[in-house]
């Protein structure tokens, strides 16, 4: 015990003797977790995007107008039919809306904020759970009531009781533009995904929205037989492939509606970020392995100043495995000490980044407990290979000649 | 007992194609106890036969036995063990750790052995008795020559060798500190009966001890004890 304590001091002042060098050596691997730090942020930001994706589309059948209808959109009674086909155990109607017409659409990490109208019994079906922060979720038969997810209502700053009027009035509106008032009568969690910037409707709410939303020629239409899309269920806990056996069925056994197949959704978001991870990481990953290439210069230099204590160690009963550990761990020291601040550093910039972002925006970075001690152990495992070599050199000394060097 | 023994013990070196018999064939038994002055010219083989008792060499062919155990027979990790329990080094250049203190670098052997919950206190019991108690937070930068030999002595015996070895120990310090460190090393050789063999070339340190062996060209040329001293 009482060699371990004297061999950590021993490191720690052999890093703290060569200050300017030690600062550098560190510096190096202090900007690789840095940016591995700041780069995984928002690989995980966007990872908890598309997870929430996954999640959704993960649980249930898409189904929507069949190619080449320039409308997206079904007879409700099309739900009846798809109860009846093998293995469904719900379908409900789907609706949504811009919630800001006309706003400048920019490349962005999140979702553009929308209405989303629906039953309220579907929660019960859907994987993806948005908890409660304030008041209550809609009522089933209620109309003008709006549930709003967490971003959406801070951008507009409304609480439990307050109006919002729905769709957004843009700036520069036709006359003719409509919008109706809704109460807000809850206000959900964060999810980092789509509900944040979701204002949730009943089916009542959104098919009058749609009303609003059809051409000036089709506003004759009975938009209570009209849905825009349907999400339809398994029993709980079917498989991604049941789900897509559901689609191929749908697709064989009613007709004018396409069903998407649960697997090429949830491909298609898992492939979009792991791309995005890769190209991260890969950045990250890079400027880390620059800083541990400053380590074994740093522990070359260290093994070439102190070839003579390495000479008396085993002279005084030292093993090729001691003076290997020793120098091994001061290495992995240099890597810790880097990571930490580097992490320090990288989080300490995503919290500031974050707090910046103007409300109703989603924010760009995840700090998460895999990423912390990816980034950390990353260090650690960095100074350990940079220091093999030179540690190994330096355990393979002959103490004779070693004691003996000038 | 012999404490040591050597059996023809033999150290060639090969150089270029020629080869240098360091040590040749010498076999010499030094009783527990013994404060033994091994001399001869530079390139007389007495470094290489401190090295070779030291266990930091290996002989090329004879016999090293210490406390009975033959360590031509030992693997790396096993003689390292020895070295860690058996043996004391000093050097000329005291070879001090610049970053640790002069108690941590006393107690620089225990690290590498186990040896009991009383280290620390043998350590600043040894400072004590080399007379550097008021020392011991000081970095070896802070110590003159006999203060930092005096600090490697006491690292030497702090693991309670069987054997101490020092070459040319006086080799750095004045005439004076070199006789302070004489006399120090031979009272720690009558309190503790350690075994002390010390390699130097002044003949006035080895007229301090009890033994002297005359090395020339890797042979023993003569044998003999030392007649008491006045400073005895």
């Amino acid at each position: 015990m009482l060699g371990i304590l004297l061999g950590l001091m021993e490191i720690v002042r052999n890093i703290t003797r060569r200050k300017l060098r030690s600062f550098l050596t560190i510096s190096g691997i202090v900007i690789g977790v840095l940016a591995l730090t700041t780069m995984g942020a928002l690989a995980e930001n966007f990872n908890a995007l598309l997870n929430g994706g996954v999640l959704y589309f993960g649980s249930n059948v898409q189904v929507g107008p069949p190619d080449g209808q320039s409308a997206s959109l079904l007879p409700l009674s099309k739900i009846d039919e798809i109860k009846q086909v093998e293995g469904v155990a719900a379908a409900f109607p789907s609706y949504g809306f811009q919630a800001k017409p006309g706003a400048v659409t920019t490349i962005s990490f999140g979702v553009p904020d929308t209405i989303v109208a629906g039953d309220p019994a579907e929660n019960d079906w859907a994987v993806l759970k948005a908890t409660l922060a304030q008041g209550h979720q809609l009522d089933a038969s209620a109309t003008g009531q709006v549930v709003l997810g967490s971003t959406i209502d801070k951008e507009f700053n409304k609480k439990v009781g307050d109006t919002i009027n729905l769709p957004i009035r843009p700036s520069d509106a036709k006359p003719d533009f409509v919008n109706h008032p809704f109460t807000v009568v809850g206000i959900l969690n964060p999810t980092r995904t789509a509900p944040d910037t979701f204002a949730y409707l009943n089916i009542a709410d959104g098919q009058m929205l749609l009303k609003d939303s059809l051409p000036f020629a089709f506003r004759d239409v009975d938009v209570t037989k009209i849905t825009e899309g349907i999400n339809v269920y398994g029993k709980p806990g079917t498989s991604i492939s049941d789900l897509d056996k559901i689609a191929d069925r749908i697709n064989a056994e009613v007709t004018g509606v396409k069903a998407t197949k649960t697997s090429v959704l949830v491909n298609s978001f898992k492939s979009g970020g792991a791309i995005f991870t890769s190209i991260t990481t890969a950045a990250a990953l890079l400027a880390l392995v620059i800083g541990g290439l400053s380590v074994v210069n740093t522990m070359f230099m260290a093994v070439a100043e102190r070839v003579r204590e390495i000479g008396l160690k085993k002279a005084v009963g030292a093993t090729t495995r001691h003076i290997m550990g020793e120098f091994l761990l001061e290495a992995i020291f240099i890597g810790v000490i880097g990571g930490l601040i580097g992490y320090g550093l990288g989080v300490l910039i995503t919290v500031i980044a974050n707090a910046l972002t103007p409300p109703g925006q989603s924010t760009l970075f995840l700090v998460t407990v895999p990423l912390t001690v990816f980034a950390l152990g990353f260090a650690a495992a960095l100074g350990a290979v940079a220091g093999i070599l030179p540690a190994w050199r330096a355990a393979r000394l002959d103490p004779v000649t070693a004691l003996r060097n000038q | 007992m012999a404490d040591i023994q050597l059996e023809a013990l033999t150290k060639h070196y090969k150089r270029g194609g020629e080869v240098i018999r360091a040590l040749d064939g010498v076999t010499l038994d030094i009783a527990k106890g013994e404060f033994v002055a091994v001399v001869g010219r530079s390139g007389s083989g007495k470094t290489t036969m401190l090295d070779l008792m030291g266990l930091l060499l290996r002989p090329t062919s004879g016999r090293l036995l210490i406390d009975g155990v033959d360590t031509t027979t030992l693997g790396g990790n096993q003689l390292a063990h020895m070295r860690a329990l058996k043996v004391g080094f000093v050097f000329q250049e005291y070879n001090l750790l610049p970053s640790l203190n002069v108690l941590e670098n006393v107690m620089l052997p225990l690290r590498y052995v186990r040896s009991g919950k009383d280290e620390r206190m043998r350590a600043e019991d040894l400072l004590e008795r080399v007379g550097l108690t008021d020392r011991i937070k000081h970095r070896p930068t802070e110590l003159s020559g006999g203060q930092a030999q005096r600090v490697a002595i006491a690292r030497s015996m702090v693991n309670q060798p069987s054997l101490i070895l020092l070459d040319e120990p006086t080799g750095a310090v004045d005439t004076e500190t070199a006789q302070q460190l004489v006399v120090l090393l031979r009272r720690l050789n009558q309190e503790d009966q350690v075994t002390i063999v010390v390699v130097t070339h002044d003949l006035d340190i080895a007229a301090e001890t009890s033994r002297m062996i005359r090395l020339k060209d890797g042979k023993v040329v003569s044998d003999e004890p030392v007649a008491p001293s006045a400073v005895a």
